[in-house]
């Protein structure tokens, strides 16, 4: 007989209760395995830490996910993960063919086309709704040859110019620079009269990948032509690179030489730089941890050079749903109903994340141009017309598996850099660098 | 069960773990290396040596080729002498021996990303430091600070010295047990003989410890080549590929850049390489022990 313990329940009684309970709640998992299933669905997205955390903190994880899991009865997980470690993470989810839902890269993955569903669907759902989007969106995750869209992209983030009221005012630039030249200028003025440098980035990362782009094509030149032939090695980037040089020669450290994707936000916020670009995460931060610097840093358009003013996007949200994601209704569903709260995603990230459809925000102006957050409250009025000279990586032509590769493996940032320091002439450098676009463009011809 | 076979089961675990953990990546590499692979690619078509002519063509190829090797042997030269002269002062009793031991064996203990991170903060533009340090006893003004990550020479000196700093334990213990191993009445004899300490240590200790000094240069060789944890994190490659090494740039073309097949091209390129440094320096051990 079973020896009762002093609360009265025999181990053995203990270990019968304990088991029937456990197999009532497995049995019914077990015996129906579809009914469990119909119960909850999991939907597994993984994207990067945003850099205004309150999107992620206070809306994204906690509020959106969580209201979307409840009407659709699934359990939506979200992992965040490292702004460069993205790429190495989808590459490993593509070589175990298993892994998230929803995967979201920062800047046209085309070279992942082959492992994506089309997205059309989801884009001709959300245009049913809100109408079409812009051409950065389209060109940025459409292939032109296949005619699939490679991935789906909700939103863009502008990539201003941030600047010091009191060093440039001093320097004779109260508005800040607006073109190439008035930044050359000023820079060199600032650099002499402060010691603070400029901190355009000439590394091996994000913001530098960017920022080049931009100087290039408002100099006139580009990677590609509209047709995908390359078209690098002109006149145009020579300029650029004379440009560029001079700049870093007379304005800048090599600080700039070792910089990763925050590092100009850092050097702005320790009131060490006098003008980076960047997107206004700089600027949000400072609000948030109520810096007194924030109130010096202004933010402008896109700088115009000799040929155009254009910049490119400072991220593009990009999500993927993979081929072998487990969910994928449920990621379509997921993006869908996303861009249906576009606007408390825009209010969310603090202006930070611009929509790819732009009727989801039909106030965008009037809502920019009155931040009470911003000191001024007028602060990114700026931004209003972000549309105008904002573009897409691969410019003037589409976002392409070989683009792809040009920028990961920082080909444009490595051009300037080694024109900086002269390692290279402007004609050499442009011609090394047309070589190895070149070579990548036609490794990828019959990929 | 005989002895013959139970050798064999025992030693058999072993064999698969290296096939699993060594074997089965490398001949992918190769088969990738050989293929048109990309990251998303869903077939496979040979290419024979098309990878291999085009990474040829490419500079910054040929620029990480140039670092790997002046990154290797920097660090060999660091690493060997401070290892002796380590090992030399480790093996004398004194007080504290076990704490120093300790202390210096940490650098190879701890995870080297870690490691890594502490030192680029160290070596950081805005906050190292290093550099505050040398402003604030007026030895450079500011804004005119060194950028140890920044300035080609010193960004490859600085991965040269935390892979130094990684490595420098490994060495040390190898070279320690081999000082030990030394009977004692050899140098006792020398210096009977009249033998001093340089005389013992060139014609004495150095000859005996040759083929575990050869031991712990080979096994650094190949860890130093086939690292990239040190400059990814402190440099990424940079400035303008001035550190980039082989390992590296495998990981930016074949992972980031999303050519596999390239990636791989690059990856394998030393083994034949390093297989016959291997084969040489286990020759000079071999002979050496002989001796």
């Amino acid at each position: 007989m079973a020896k009762k313990n002093e609360r009265g329940i025999s181990r053995r009684d203990f270990v019968k209760v304990a088991g029937a309970g456990a197999l009532a709640g497995i049995g019914t998992t077990f015996l129906f395995p579809e009914r469990a299933w119909a119960q909850q669905k999991t939907l597994k997205i993984i994207q990067w830490s945003h850099f205004v955390p309150a999107y992620d903190k206070e809306w994204f994880d906690t509020v959106f996910t969580k209201e979307w899991g409840q009407k659709h009865n699934t359990n939506v997980v979200v992992d965040h993960i490292a702004i460069g470690e993205i790429n190495a993470r989808a590459a490993a989810e593509v070589s175990a063919q298993k892994g998230h839902d929803l995967i979201m890269f920062l800047s046209p993955p085309a070279a992942y086309e082959k492992q994506a569903i089309d997205h059309s669907e989801i884009y001709q759902e959300v245009e049913r709704k809100h109408g079409k989007p812009i051409q950065l969106a389209v060109k940025s995750t459409l292939n032109p040859k296949t005619k699939k869209y490679f991935a789906f992209s909700d939103s863009y983030v502008p990539d201003p110019g941030n600047w010091r009221k009191d060093l440039w005012s001093a320097a004779g630039y109260p508005k800040g620079p607006d073109t190439y030249d008035e930044l050359l200028d000023g820079a060199r003025k600032i650099r002499k009269q402060t010691g603070n440098p400029c901190g355009i980035g000439l590394s091996q990362e994000l913001d530098t990948n960017m920022a080049m782009r931009a100087l290039l094509w408002s100099f006139g030149g580009s990677e590609q032509d509209e047709h995908g032939n390359v078209v690098i090695n002109s006149k145009a980037t020579i300029e650029a690179l004379k440009y560029m040089r001079s700049l870093f020669k007379d304005a800048e450290t090599p600080e700039v030489f070792t910089w990763d994707p925050s590092a100009n936000n850092r050097a702005m916020l320790a009131g060490k730089a006098s003008f980076v670009e960047n997107a206004i995460s700089i600027t949000r931060e400072a609000e948030v941890k109520h810096m007194d610097i924030g109130k010096q840093i202004m933010i402008s358009h896109a700088l115009k050079g000799p040929a155009a003013r254009l910049a490119s996007e400072h991220v593009m949200s990009c999500y993927v749903i993979w081929h072998f994601a487990e969910n994928k209704e449920g990621a379509k569903q997921f993006l869908v109903d996303f861009v249906d709260h576009f606007h408390d995603a825009f209010k969310a990230s603090a202006f930070y994340n611009f929509p790819c459809f732009p009727s989801t925000v039909p106030n965008l102006k009037d809502e920019i141009a009155n931040d009470p957050k911003a000191e001024p409250p007028d602060k990114y009025k700026v931004l209003t017309d972000v549309l105008d000279w904002a573009t897409n990586v691969g410019h003037p032509g589409y976002a392409t598996a070989a683009v792809d590769e040009v920028f990961n493996t920082f080909v444009i940032p490595t051009m300037f850099a080694k024109v900086a320091r002269d390692e290279m002439t402007p004609e050499n450098a442009a011609s090394a660098a047309e070589k190895e676009v070149k070579r990548i463009f036609d490794k990828w011809k019959n990929a | 069960m005989s002895n013959r076979k139970l050798g064999a089961v025992m030693f058999l675990p072993a064999i698969l773990y290296v096939l699993a953990v060594v074997g089965v990546p490398f001949v992918l590499a190769f088969i990738y290396s050989v293929g048109d692979v990309k990251i998303a690619s869903v077939g496979y078509h040979f290419v024979g040596l098309e990878n291999f002519r085009s990474v040829l063509q490419s500079p910054t190829f040929r620029r990480s080729l140039y670092d790997s090797v002046v990154f290797t042997v920097g660090t060999q030269i660091i690493v060997l002498v401070g290892s002796t002269i380590l090992a030399l002062a480790l093996k004398e009793h004194f007080r504290g021996r076990g704490l120093v031991r300790f202390l210096i064996l940490l650098p190879w203990v701890a995870p080297v990303s870690l490691g890594a991170i502490g030192w680029k903060w160290i070596l950081d533009s805005l906050y190292s430091v290093i550099n505050w340090v040398l402003i604030a006893v007026h030895l450079v003004r500011p804004f005119e600070e060194p950028m140890w990550l920044g300035e080609p020479s010193l960004a490859m000196m600085s991965v040269i010295g935390v892979e130094s700093w990684r490595l420098l334990p490994f060495s040390t213990v190898i070279l320690l047990a081999g000082l030990t191993a030394i009977p004692r009445d050899i140098p006792e004899a020398a210096a009977v003989d009249g033998a001093g300490f340089w005389r013992t240590m060139f014609q004495i200790t150095i000859p005996m410890m040759l083929p575990i000094v050869n031991v712990a240069v080979l096994f650094g060789i190949i860890f130093t080549f086939t690292d990239m944890t040190v400059v990814y994190i402190l440099t990424r490659g940079g400035p303008y590929d001035t550190t980039q090494v082989l390992p590296s740039l495998a990981f930016f073309t074949g992972v980031l850049g999303g050519d596999l097949a390239e990636g791989a091209a690059i990856s394998i390129f030393l083994v034949p390489l390093l297989m016959a440094v291997a084969y040489l320096m286990l020759r000079v051990a071999h002979r050496s022990e002989v001796a």
